[in-house]
């Protein structure tokens, strides 16, 4: 008999279950997959249980959900204090040695890293109506993440931050102006010997797309979820046609994309922000355009 | 004959029913309880209606939902004044004077709370995604609801607040304040908006949870709330995190969605 495999973890599973113990995704739905390619991810049913070492997370509730972690006395899991919702006395919490904390504060991300030891349950939420993603990891696995995007992990990932290295400039002299439209930073997330599990916060929903060699796409900057460390990114900028309008008006209207290219999967959530003003860009870090 | 007792506030109802009559419950899901011990807060199915004294109430909608009442003659309720959606041009408005003015206005709470009277029809909803929490109040019985928590109450139920020193604010980051909501002869119905998702769990005498104070939402006056500093040092820097410590015996609410000050 065929081994049935997770079609959104890609990790042998339970058939017979209601839901994947590696992701939590249910297993007894259609695929929904656009024309265009893009993979619905399908929300994580209310109370679904996601197994990993010998530990537990529950995730309640469909608005705005909470993922409710289970401990046992040997695993721990860390997570950006603000996410605490309820604890049980009997975990223990202490902060993460977080090295770079000026880099941290420059771009805005938390400062303090908790980390979070059983036994005992401790449940995490956020703030902001949207699903929760687990990504179950496998030794050698490496996923970006885009800057605040990050609920939890177990300690068994490996977390580091790096500078994206997408931007533009506007403005010349001393009113030069960057922008990081992805973010100053891209969270990365490694497993090196053990399993692990990562478990990201969406605002809207999240639709994943598994990119060919080579094979572009372009996306609202602030759209990214997380994508496969093999997956490449940089700016592209598109001029429209203004036909007989002004000059200027075909650089007021310009679009700034994240181009991305594969291999790899590339996951969007559908809630954004809105894209930065519309000034003249001065300078990238490397871009592709289009005139049209 | 033959009655059905609802799990999230025990009222009995007949036979057949598909909701509560008296809080709007589904009577016909399952009760969902994860392993750790929380029960969610029934969803109320869009356009559920149930009663209170001689009016009902109607809930509309399931992201941002609007508890919309038809008051009888004689029932009046009170609510504070930026939660009502719209009324009836004919229904009468009063207003009801708190007391503690110059403070709750420091603290960002309305120092007046307005009243509805019927007949007439009058709607309330709050500014953000979640549930309405509808807590029956049998006859005796004490709840304290965090701030800007309240939705709508019925005119049984008198009302006061507590200012808890120390707690963290979700907006002002020193203190907050709770609504305290009691019935004595009578029985009564207050509404709350959770913001996400609502859970509720019992404790036992002496059964202690710690919860982050913006994720606080309500609980049974016999339950205790302290404030507990966890000190966390990050190199150089020492930060107090700031948890309310729960003591049973008695009901927590809480909700999934707050924006925590310190993260500002």
């Amino acid at each position: 008999m065929a081994e049935f495999v997770c079609r959104y973890c890609r990790i042998p599973s339970d058939p017979t279950g209601p839901s994947c113990p590696s992701c939590g995704a249910p297993i007894d739905v259609r695929d929904v997959v656009s024309d265009s390619g893009w993979e619905e991810q399908p929300p994580i049913r209310d109370m679904a249980k996601i197994a990993f070492g010998g530990s537990t997370c529950q995730v309640e509730g469909t608005t705005v959900p909470v993922a409710d972690f289970g401990l046992n006395g040997n695993e721990s899991i860390f997570f950006s204090h603000h996410s605490v919702l309820w604890t049980e006395p009997t975990v223990t919490m202490n902060a993460m040695s977080m090295a770079g904390g000026w880099n941290r504060v420059r771009a805005g991300l938390p400062l303090v890293m908790m980390n979070a030891r059983g036994p005992g349950h401790i449940a995490l939420s956020e703030d902001s109506p949207g699903e929760v993603i687990a990504l179950p990891m496998r030794p050698g696995h490496q996923v970006h993440v885009r800057e605040h995007r990050f609920f939890a992990a177990t300690t068994t990932v490996g977390y580091k931050w790096n500078q994206s290295g997408v931007w533009y400039t506007t403005g010349q002299g001393d009113d030069t102006e960057y922008h990081y439209p992805v973010g100053y930073n891209i969270d990365a997330f490694q497993t090196d010997g053990a399993n692990g599990l990562l478990l990201l916060h969406a605002p809207g929903n999240v639709f994943v797309r598994n990119l060919a060699a080579r094979q572009p796409i372009c996306i609202q900057p602030t759209s990214l979820l997380y994508k496969d460390a093999s997956v490449g990114m940089a700016l592209h900028i598109e001029y429209p046609n203004a036909g007989l309008m002004s000059w200027s008006t075909r650089y007021s209207y310009r679009q700034v994309w994240l181009r991305l290219w594969g291999p790899g999967r590339v996951a969007v959530q559908s809630v954004y922000e809105r894209p930065e003003g519309s000034e003249w860009i001065t300078g990238t870090s490397g871009a592709t355009e289009t005139r049209w | 004959m033959e009655r059905i007792e609802c799990q999230w506030c025990k009222a009995q109802n007949e036979a057949g029913q598909s909701t509560c009559s008296t809080c709007g419950a589904p009577l016909d899901a399952r009760n969902k309880v994860s392993d750790s011990g929380w029960k969610e807060a029934p969803r109320l199915r869009d356009m559920t209606e149930f009663r209170f004294s001689s009016s009902t109430c109607q809930v509309e909608g399931e992201l941002v939902p609007v508890a919309e009442l038809n008051l009888a003659s004689g029932d009046s309720v009170f609510f504070e004044h930026h939660v009502l959606l719209w009324k009836d041009e004919s229904t009468p408005l009063s207003a009801l004077n708190t007391g503690g003015g110059i403070k709750r206005m420091l603290g960002g709470m309305p120092h007046v709370v307005s009243i509805a009277h019927g007949p007439g029809r009058v709607a309330f909803s709050r500014d953000a995604a979640g549930e309405v929490v509808v807590l029956p109040m049998h006859p005796s019985m004490e709840i304290d609801v965090r701030e800007h928590a309240f939705l709508v109450a019925s005119h049984s139920i008198s009302y006061s607040f507590v200012r808890i020193k120390g707690m963290t604010n979700v907006l002002h980051g020193e203190g907050m304040f709770m609504d305290r909501f009691v019935t004595s002869g009578e029985q009564g119905i207050l509404l709350l908006h959770g913001y996400g998702n609502v859970f509720e769990r019992t404790l036992r005498p002496g059964e202690k949870i710690l919860i982050e104070p913006g994720g606080f939402l309500y609980k049974d006056s016999s339950v205790t709330m302290n404030t507990v500093q966890q000190n966390v040092k990050t190199g150089m820097m020492r930060h107090g995190m700031f948890l309310a410590e729960m003591t049973g015996p008695g009901r927590v609410g809480i909700q999934s969605m707050y924006v925590h000050a310190g993260a500002e």
